[in-house]
């Protein structure tokens, strides 16, 4: 075989002159001190908000809310506006050259672009640079310049041979090492001597340029002065040549001392200056300089030269012109000086300045010089904010791989703005762009970027970012499979306050609600709604669940619970308790027994009618209870229920189910505010208290000892018609005990009641046809087996609501799911004589919608809507006899709460599970809107679980 | 792309060294591998042909040695310290990666970014 080794760029011939599309354009300066403003409210919360709206309904698979948001605003920015004035004047002409120099790499690599690949290894042959430069800043005393500056050097390097086939690399190295060189000094006078080609060794003394950087004491400013600041001069050709007089300009930098670098060090580069003037330097970049031998390389090639040659038109043209941005602040902070120049003003006449275009922005982020490349992605993320045109434009540009590129920058300035500009870019319901980041390798690059970072605001980035790219359904996996651990362990964990194994002396640490741990939560809340296997990998994540808790746990502990952070803790929590009793690891151990048992022992009950239905499965619960109490009577027992003692402390995914957890969620639902919390929590307790095994009724018996179900109560009055909704259905949930079914009735069935509507006005609250259809199921659920219940119903004057919406709700379900409670009501015989004496008669409660149920009198709840029969028979089929009470009206519904349609479902792809779900109802808790309906949320469940049951392909660990 | 078995193949690849990590007596690398001529090809979630029987990275351990070095879910392993890993058995590629007495594997691998990559600067 033949392989190309080690990614291969197209050859060097490529570098054809992109350059010549901006011939003649020169330079203009940008105002970044406005420029920075934007950026401040870059992607703030507020605008998120509505947007997150709008994704969610997507995004809401099963019982998640996922919301994509961004994380605050990037704040790097800000700064910059107080450091124009240095930077400007620092700007001076001998800048221009470098900028040009620069200009013309940029050009040649145009072509190479997309070098965005991650993972250049690091042997780069700029060693010896390095060295100088790390003694250069040790002389300078810079505190700010880290050792990050050497490796960046490095790295730029690299990148430069990246894009160069290996063949021709010697020809480049001269321009490699400007490059290095530029990198070093964010400043001028260093640029400019790349410009000369001088052997690296010579400048070394020059770094007394430094100095002049002093201006950049601030890193941010430094950032986004960069080199980009320089370029004020309109770039006619040979104008540079009169304009860089150094007896002009150079004054100025130094004038800029009061930046506060020591002058000591100035003067020596002083000194040196006249060398670097930019007389000669002109002359150096020339063609006559190039058979110098600096290094020994590439000019004599003579292909070099004709690039060379090539690329000085260019030099003055195109490219040189974007560079110049940022000057135009600057100038206007010289005007307030008084200092102008009067190269300064004509510059700014000059009718030719222009802001750089899309292609030369993005053309500028393979910038060989570190500053240009950041603030190349600065200006990005700045274009991009709130203009989805640019954001598509940047894709279609290739922009997104060389920015992913950047994120391995060993340079903050570096990755942090790339980082933000992939933020911006992936925010929006534009999915192509996340799709895009994805394709070249974002999310590993994101995720090895944040274990490199100790950069608080680079963390807020990448995990804004992630969060963003997190609510696209097809990343959620991958996003799992590259990241969780590590989101988990370098976020949750740290900002939780949870310690795997505590110290004796540390006091327990409360959780810390930073924007970082916002987003990472916000992050796995979103990929948390990817279906079974997602839920798996959340809950086998080591100390994901324990921190979560954690951190819940301390919010409540402050009365904190509020906070977005709490919210999205809450949400994953619920998430991850959907299902547990199906997917946990070993939980067939905790299984009940299920419907045959169940029908076995209906009878027995309390009433005469076999009620093991679809909720059969309480019974057999509360016969598991009763057994080792010896003890007939269920009541009694349940409110004595002892929960097993457990051997050990739980730990992971099994604190998810521990009846611990239902105090927290009652001290939320007790607490918060917050609605989506309230939704959360209500939802979390609806999904514990799901399903059949052992500690789903543990739960239900918790709930009501820990005096939960007042709270739940209270909350049916709440204002959001989605906790009205998930409190309605965690009741019915909650019902399946029998004791809480009694308590349900007696006191909250007039809150029920009263958030139905009436026929006056659609309801009070006007709530959702969803949540409506949730109240009636409730109620259903209540009254069934019991007349007490029923009775109950008469009196809160339920009857005369239900009838007016089974006769004329505008909606198909309500009406069904009201004629169905109706026939409920209807089949006690020993309330019918109360119903006629109020005027009401049969024909009230047999369903407008039921039609053809005439025959089937008033046992009939057999009398369903025949369409719906067939589903109902085949889950029927599967489970047990006694499924008279079945409730069919929900299994097409959108509103995934019933149980059975959700079984139903569910049993068509699980051909193997058919444990007795009998009496499950997990509501899928969409905060539905139609969308969410005819995107069959379930399906994507469904799909996974099908899934499972095919032979996994083998796979290995190595 | 496509590979016809036997022919030669032009590929971008990357070289990727991995370090094993010692953990109590096994040498690990800290991924999965899924795929090889005995295996049902049209499972593999990786391959953009189905046909293809390759070995593919199926999972990395977040931080660990093959992570470090750079390999990334979904990459096609093509060759582990020289032997051909294109034609062979799920089980032959798991021997070739663990064999005890060596602590370092390279291997060449491809993904399709790379070959993008590569093809957009062709064409650029």
């Amino acid at each position: 075989m033949f392989f190309l080794q080690d990614r291969v760029f197209a050859s060097g011939v490529t570098l054809r002159s992109c350059s010549c599309i901006f011939p003649t354009v020169s330079l203009q300066m940008k105002d970044l001190a406005c420029t920075s403003d934007s950026y401040v409210h870059e992607q703030s919360p507020s605008n998120q908000t509505s947007i997150a709206m709008m994704q969610e309904p997507q995004e809401m698979v099963e019982e998640t809310v996922t919301v994509e948001e961004d994380p605050g605003t990037p704040t790097s920015h800000v700064s910059i506006v107080t450091s124009e004035d240095g930077t400007t004047r620092r700007t001076e002409t001998k800048v221009t050259k470098m900028v040009k120099t620069v200009t013309t790499r940029t050009v040649r690599q145009v072509p190479l672009g997309p070098d965005g690949l991650p993972s250049m290894d690091g042997s780069s042959p700029m060693g010896s640079y390095t060295d100088s430069i790390d003694r250069r800043y040790m002389k300078n005393g810079e505190r700010y310049i880290t050792p990050q500056a050497s490796s960046t050097l490095t790295r730029s390097y690299n990148n430069y041979n990246d894009s160069y086939p290996e063949s021709h690399e010697g020809q480049y190295r001269p321009y490699i090492g400007h490059d290095g060189y530029g990198d070093l000094s964010d400043n001028y006078g260093s640029l400019s001597r790349g410009v000369n080609y001088r052997p690296r060794y010579a400048y070394v003394p020059g770094n007394s340029y430094r100095p002049d950087d002093g201006s950049f004491t601030l890193p941010s400013r430094r950032d986004n002065y960069g080199p980009v600041a320089q370029p004020q001069v309109p770039v006619g050709s040979n104008v540079d040549l009169n304009r860089s007089q150094p007896e002009r300009f150079q004054p100025e930098p130094y004038g800029l001392e009061d930046d506060n670098r020591s002058l000591g060090v100035d003067d020596e580069g002083y000194e040196l200056d006249p060398d670097y003037s930019t007389v000669n330097r002109r002359t150096s970049a020339g063609v006559p300089e190039r058979g110098r031998p600096h290094k020994g390389r590439g000019y004599d090639d003579p292909i070099e030269t004709e690039m060379v040659e090539e690329r000085i038109p260019y030099l003055h043209g195109g490219y040189a012109a974007p560079l110049a941005q940022p000057e135009r602040g600057s100038m206007a902070s010289i005007d307030r000086l008084g200092k102008r120049s009067p190269s300064i003003d004509s510059i700014r006449k000059d009718p030719r300045w222009r802001d750089p275009d899309l292609p030369e922005v993005i053309a500028m982020l393979s910038h060989p010089i570190d500053p240009v490349k950041s603030n190349a992605a600065a200006y990005l993320q700045h274009l991009c904010y709130e203009n989805d045109k640019i954001k598509k434009d940047v894709r279609h540009l290739k922009g997104i791989p060389i920015l992913v590129g950047l994120l391995d920058h060993p340079k903050p300035e570096v990755h942090r703005k790339a980082c933000g500009a992939l933020r911006n870019i992936s925010y929006g319901k534009d999915n192509e762009n996340k799709v895009a980041i994805k394709n070249c390798d974002g999310i590993p690059a994101l995720i090895r970027l944040l274990r490199k970072t100790n950069d608080m605001e680079v963390r807020e980035l990448i995990t804004g970012t992630l969060w963003n790219l997190s609510s696209y359904e097809p990343l959620k996996m991958v996003i799992i499979n590259h990241g969780l651990q590590t989101l988990t362990n370098e976020v949750i964990i740290p900002h939780s306050g949870w310690e795997s194994e505590p110290n004796e002396d540390s006091k327990p640490r409360d959780a810390e609600w930073t924007t970082v741990f916002k987003n990472t939560s916000g992050c796995l809340r979103n990929v948390s709604s990817d279906g079974a296997e997602a839920r798996r990998r959340l809950r086998e994540c080591d100390g994901l669940v324990d921190a979560l808790l954690h951190a819940l746990q301390s919010a409540v502990g402050k009365k904190d619970t509020d906070n977005k952070s709490v919210e999205n803790c809450v949400c994953i929590m619920r998430n991850l308790s959907y299902h547990v009793h199906k997917e946990v690891p070993g939980a067939d151990k905790y299984q009940e027994l299920d419907a045959s048992q169940t029908t076995s022992m209906g009878g027995s009950q309390k009433k005469k009618k076999d009620d093991a239905g679809c909720f059969g499965g309480k019974k057999a619960k509360e016969e598991w209870f009763n057994q080792g109490k010896k003890n007939g009577d269920l009541d009694r027992n349940f409110d004595t229920l002892d929960l097993p003692k457990r051997s050990e402390a739980a730990k992971g995914f099994e604190l998810l189910y521990q009846p611990d957890v239902v105090r927290l969620y009652l001290s939320i639902l007790t607490e918060s505010q917050n609605f989506n919390t309230l939704e959360a929590a209500a939802g979390a307790l609806q999904n514990l208290s799901a399903g059949n095994w052992m500690w789903s009724t543990y739960i239900r018996a918790t709930v009501r000892k820990e005096r939960g179900l007042p709270v739940l109560v209270e909350l049916l009055q709440s204002d959001s018609d989605k906790v009205v909704r998930a409190v309605s259905i965690a009741l019915r949930n909650l019902s399946m005990d029998r004791r809480n079914k009694d308590l349900i009735g007696s006191y909250a069935m007039g809150e029920l009641v009263r958030n139905l509507p009436s026929r006056q006005q659609r309801s009070a609250k006007n709530l959702e046809e969803d949540t409506v259809v949730a109240v009636l199921n409730t109620i259903h659920e209540i009254i069934t087996d019991s007349s007490e219940n029923a009775r109950s119903l008469i009196q809160t004057q339920g009857i005369q609501k239900l009838v007016a919406i089974s006769k004329s709700s505008q909606s198909p379900r309500e009406t069904k799911a009201a004629s169905h409670v109706l026939q409920m009501i209807w089949s006690y015989k020993e309330l019918r004589n109360a119903l006629q004496k109020d005027g009401w008669n049969k024909s009230h409660f047999q369903s407008v919608s039921a039609t053809p149920k005439g025959s089937k009198g008033i046992a009939g709840r057999s009398g369903y809507d025949d369409s719906t029969l067939p589903l109902v028979d085949k889950s029927q089929d599967n489970e047990k006899a006694g499924s008279r009470d079945m409730i069919p009206m929900d299994e097409l519904g959108p509103d995934g709460y019933s149980t059975i349609d959700h079984r139903d479902k569910e049993r068509k792809y699980k051909t193997s599970d058919n444990t007795g779900d009998a009496s499950e109802k997990e509501p899928l808790k969409n905060d539905t809107n139609r969308k969410n309906i005819n995107r069959s949320n379930r399906a994507s469940v469904n799909l996974v679980d099908a899934r499972d049951i095919k032979p996994q392909p083998v796979d290995s660990w190595v | 792309m496509s590979y016809v078995p036997g022919q030669p193949v032009t590929a971008v690849v990357q070289r990727i060294e991995i370090h094993k990590l010692r953990q109590g007596d096994n040498l690990i690398l800290g991924f999965s591998i899924g795929g090889g001529i005995d295996q049902d090809p049209t499972q593999n979630p990786f391959s953009e042909d189905k046909t293809d029987k390759g070995i593919y990275v199926t999972r990395v351990t977040e931080g660990g040695p093959a992570e470090v070095a750079g390999l990334q879910i979904g990459d096609k392993i093509m060759q582990v310290n020289g032997w051909d890993m294109t034609m062979v058995t799920h089980d032959q590629a798991r021997k070739r990666l663990t064999k005890r007495n060596e602590e370092v594997v390279r291997l060449l691998v491809t993904r399709q970014s790379l070959q993008k990559a590569v093809q957009q600067s062709m064409m650029s």
